[in-house]
């Protein structure tokens, strides 16, 4: 989809080195700049011998009001510097959910209660089946309790207990995994798109652990699969006002009240693909926890395509004929995610690209605007400003339009296949089974940087840079302890059902 | 007849439970001779508990080591598959069990003090296999909620794919995984040995898929359960004088004895019985208990005038027809199981159970969820059964000579036998007989 806007050059070895070179020189242009500087300094230091120093140092006449101006001076500007700087915000640990394996739904189980359920739509149960069997998703991916059932038992009992079951673990493993006193959580935030009970979920947890009554708590609902990150930019926010204080963030998104229980095909799409899941994550601006928190978030920039009339409705709660509440996905779903994807990186690029594919970029676009010259748009290469890549798990085709976007290879969107292999969609915390599986596979070294990519319903994009702080070690327990010596699996593109 | 009753049984809800690990793909599990023989039953095992190991049974900590079990058994959650050739095959796709979730009005007490057979039949699911089993669960298991604590757990299968050793071994290896220990009867999938299996091919030609057949179910039947304790036993022999006739006579062989009579005398016939025996460990090689199918022999006993013979020789000849039985005979019988349309209740059938009598320790009643809170009792039921009527010798819970004995008969017949002479001499509880 791009080109080089160079001319193109015989070989593409050649081309490789010439890049490489290109890059070096104009990232690093100021240290190479230092050097012939310095050079010169030394040689002329040299070449004056002690003596002249000495007389050159006498002649500046210090005197008492002088030095302390200066040194008043230099004091007050760097305070200045660090109190405007924003706090470092870091992200300590994070633990996922794990389901248990009696809530596991094989595609026999799954195809055969949709039989069972739709027995008068047929057509919808063959569409259910062509769905899973290309969806990417696995044989060990986890439903709640109560979609077990025929039929499913959506009541709001099993909703607040699939919520309990799902937040209360994975908050009672961060507790233990980071030494954390409940007593000790300042900052509160809860998302779930579509379970909104009163009182509501971070209520919930509240109770549940018994936090501070001066606890700053809030619920973000209906925000969709990218909320997950709208709560990390709250989180941030609300981290630059309250010194020394953390944060608790708990995504989740809660599949009970939401199953479709009807026969309308672009409204079963989730119903195939939403999975349960959860994630709780520690934050901190506390000084004391820059030796232990696992990265530091670098960026954060989030994208609102909802002006536009298309994105606004392309993902859609409505009812259909009969009545029943489903979501439903347009088709030009793809399209509208690709948008959004331009308009996130057009503010993440200058961010957090290297001074050489700016430059090109640069190029480019006058190449294109000023001279109009037809030249393809130049896509710069992100894979120089990321080591590891979190493509929210939405499905299938949201990782495949992304990695052709891109440009990323295979192993930059493992993480974000094999999540959706073995968890399905987990909405707004399949961003942490991801990062998740990174840190399993060993690749996650410190001074890495992570992209995180989520889109929801709105249309929003939203995207965090995090810098990895400290190498980290193979979680001995997590979700993927268990399996993560089966993965990768290789995916195909049909699965025989 | 009594007053037609309120259902007390209601059934609640339906779930699937699920395996913890996916199976092999393109794991097929296929039926011998003998499965196929048996097709026209159904096999139904109901576990008592006096106190309830389940709360909610969604989240219960007994789900996990279910789906550990069921990851061990790819025939249970697999689903019935009818081959271009037409055989059925169990294509073991990871579907699941199906599993249903009911109350019952009454307290356990009262129900096995009060409730017959047909109610007792609601306590498991009774389904025949569809046209089109490949949503159909073969295997399903009911949890009945008393009032007041207690359950009954109800397993039931179609008796081509499991006898009722299987089904057993099934419940008490979910309860050893429950409580952490070892199983002790890990399931075998081996084939039979290659001297019983028929070499001809098997198919469904007979049919295997319609209703069961018409005939002698449309009379009535009732189901009563006798028991009887050690003390009972040695009555027996010493008002008989067995011993002196058949030393041999086991528990089995003296209660059977015991029942055939009189339920001749009932019948006015009956001098030919089927007698239905577990031949697991009667092999020069023996299969393990865990071996799953059936491994049933099926053999007829005659005795000329059984109404008047003494009890001890027809003692005496139950138990020198079960000690010889031997492969040849065990083959033979597998051979001529293949032309028969029902194999229980054609005639008077006999069920042997002293197979599930371990070191002297009954293996259904080591079906313990929580310590110290065993099965109060457990009921064995064949579906679909001939008519003429079934009796089943099974274990009591305590150790000993005490045995449990159910019968099924038509419903005039079985009154008739509530109030034997010979029977009530001997100081049976009666329970799951109804109440007139």
């Amino acid at each position: 989809m791009s080109q080089a806007p160079m001319p193109d050059f015989s070989s593409s070895v050649k081309l490789k080195y010439v890049k490489l070179g290109y890059q070096y020189l104009v990232n690093h242009f100021l240290s190479l700049l230092l050097i012939p500087v310095m050079a010169i300094i030394a040689v002329e230091l040299l070449r004056m011998g002690p003596q002249e120093i000495l007389n050159v140092w006498n002649s500046l006449h210090f005197d008492l009001v002088q030095v302390l101006c200066s040194s008043f001076f230099v004091i007050f500007i760097s305070t200045v510097y660090f109190m405007s700087k924003p706090r470092t915000v870091y992200l300590v640990d994070y633990s996922c959910y794990k389901p248990p394996v009696m809530c596991r739904v094989p595609f026999s189980t799954f195809m055969e209660h949709s039989r069972l359920i739709l027995k008068d739509s047929p057509k919808s149960v063959e569409f259910q089946m062509r769905i899973l069997e290309r969806s990417g998703l696995g044989e060990e991916t986890c439903l709640p309790p109560a979609i077990h059932y025929i039929p499913p038992t959506p009541t709001m009992d099993e909703a607040r207990s699939e919520a309990q079951m799902v937040i209360f673990t994975a908050m009672d493993d961060l507790f233990k995994k980071t030494g954390l006193m409940p007593k000790d959580v300042d900052i509160l935030i809860v998302n779930c798109s579509l379970f909104s009970p009163t009182p509501s979920l971070s209520a919930m947890v509240i109770n549940k652990y018994k936090l501070r009554s001066n606890i700053k708590s809030f619920n973000l609902s209906g925000m969709g699969c990218s909320a997950g990150l709208i709560s990390v930019d709250l989180a941030r926010d609300l981290l630059q006002v309250h010194p020394n204080s953390n944060a608790v963030i708990v995504s989740t998104e809660i599949i009970t009240p939401n199953y479709y229980k009807g026969n309308e095909r672009a409204m079963l799409l989730p119903n195939c693909l939403f999975r349960m899941g959860s994630a709780a994550i520690l934050m901190s601006n506390r000084r004391s926890d820059r030796w232990r928190a696992k990265y530091k978030l670098c960026h954060l920039v989030r994208t609102h395509r909802g002006a536009d009339d298309k994105s606004y409705y392309c993902v859609y709660e409505q009812e259909d004929k009969e009545g029943k509440i489903g979501i439903n996905l347009s088709k030009d779903l793809m399209a509208i995610a690709g948008e959004a994807l331009k308009a996130n990186i057009t503010t993440m690029g200058p961010l957090v690209l290297p001074a050489s594919e700016q430059l090109l970029f640069l190029f480019s676009l006058i190449g294109r605007k000023i001279f109009n010259l037809k030249w393809k748009p130049y896509i710069p290469d992100f894979k120089l400003a990321f080591e590891h890549f979190c493509i929210h798990a939405g499905g299938r085709a949201v990782i495949d339009e992304l990695q052709k976007n891109l440009q990323l290879s295979g192993e930059h969107v493992e993480a974000s296949r094999m999540t959706l292999h073995r968890f399905g969609n987990t909405s707004s915390s399949s961003l942490w089974y991801e990062l998740c599986y990174i840190e399993s596979k060993g690749r996650m070294r410190r001074g890495d940087r992570v992209w995180q990519i989520a889109f929801g319903s709105g249309f929003k994009c939203n995207s965090a840079v995090w810098k990895c702080n400290r190498t980290i070690k193979t979680p001995k327990d997590g979700p993927w302890s268990d399996c993560i010596d089966r993965y990768p699996v290789f995916i195909p593109e049909v699965v025989k059902l | 007849m009594g007053i037609s009753r309120q259902n007390r049984v209601e059934v609640k809800s339906m779930l699937t439970a699920i395996s913890s690990k996916p199976s092999r793909s393109g794991q097929v599990h296929t039926f011998s001779a003998l499965d196929n023989a048996v097709t026209p039953h159904t096999v139904h095992v109901i576990f008592y508990y006096p106190r309830s190991p389940f709360k909610s049974f969604d989240l219960d900590s007994v789900r996990i080591p279910l789906s550990e079990l069921l990851s061990m058994y790819p025939p249970v959650i697999g689903r019935v598959n009818k081959t271009q050739e037409g055989i059925l095959e169990v294509k073991c796709n990871d579907a699941g069990l199906r599993v249903l979730k009911a109350k019952v009005s009454v307290g356990i007490d009262e129900w096995l003090r009060s409730a017959d057979g047909h109610e007792e039949s609601d306590l498991t699911a009774w389904e025949d296999m569809p046209e089109d089993p490949s949503t159909w669960s073969p295997f399903r298991m009911q949890i009945n909620e008393f009032e007041g604590g207690g359950v009954a757990i109800g397993l039931s299968c179609p008796h081509m794919h499991a006898d009722a050793t299987t089904l057993t071994v099934l419940l008490k290896s979910w309860t050893e995984a429950q409580r952490r220990q070892c199983i002790t009867q890990p399931p075998s999938f081996f084939p039979m040995p290659y001297n019983l299996t028929d070499t001809d091919a098997v198919n469904s030609d007979r049919d295997s898929f319609s209703k069961p057949i018409a005939g002698p179910v449309s009379t009535k039947t009732a189901t009563a359960t006798f028991r009887f304790s050690g003390s009972a036993f040695t009555r027996c022999i010493n008002e008989h004088s067995i011993h002196e006739i058949s030393p041999k006579a086991t528990p089995f062989d003296v209660f059977a004895a015991l029942f055939w009579t009189r339920v001749a005398l009932v019948k006015d016939k009956s001098d030919r019985v089927c007698l239905c025996v577990d031949f697991r460990r009667l092999l020069s090689n023996p299969l393990p208990y865990g071996f799953f199918g059936n491994a049933l022999n099926f053999s007829s006993l005659e005795m000329a005038n059984v109404v008047e013979v003494a009890i001890g020789h027809v003692a005496r000849l139950l138990n020198e027809h079960v000690s010889s039985l031997n492969v040849e005979k065990i083959r033979s019988g597998l051979k001529r199981a293949r032309s028969q349309e029902k194999m229980y209740g054609k005639d008077l059938t006999i069920v042997n159970m002293e197979h599930m009598i371990v070191e002297g320790e009954p293996l259904m009643y080591q079906a313990v969820f929580e310590e110290g809170v065993k099965p109060m009792h457990v009921s064995y039921r064949i579906g679909n059964d001939g008519g003429e009527g079934v009796i089943m010798v099974i274990p009591s819970p305590e150790k000993g000579f005490g045995r449990t004995v159910s019968v099924t008969l038509p419903e005039e017949e079985m009154s008739k036998l509530l109030s034997d002479q010979e029977i009530l001499r001997l100081e049976p509880e009666v329970i799951l007989k109804g109440v007139k």
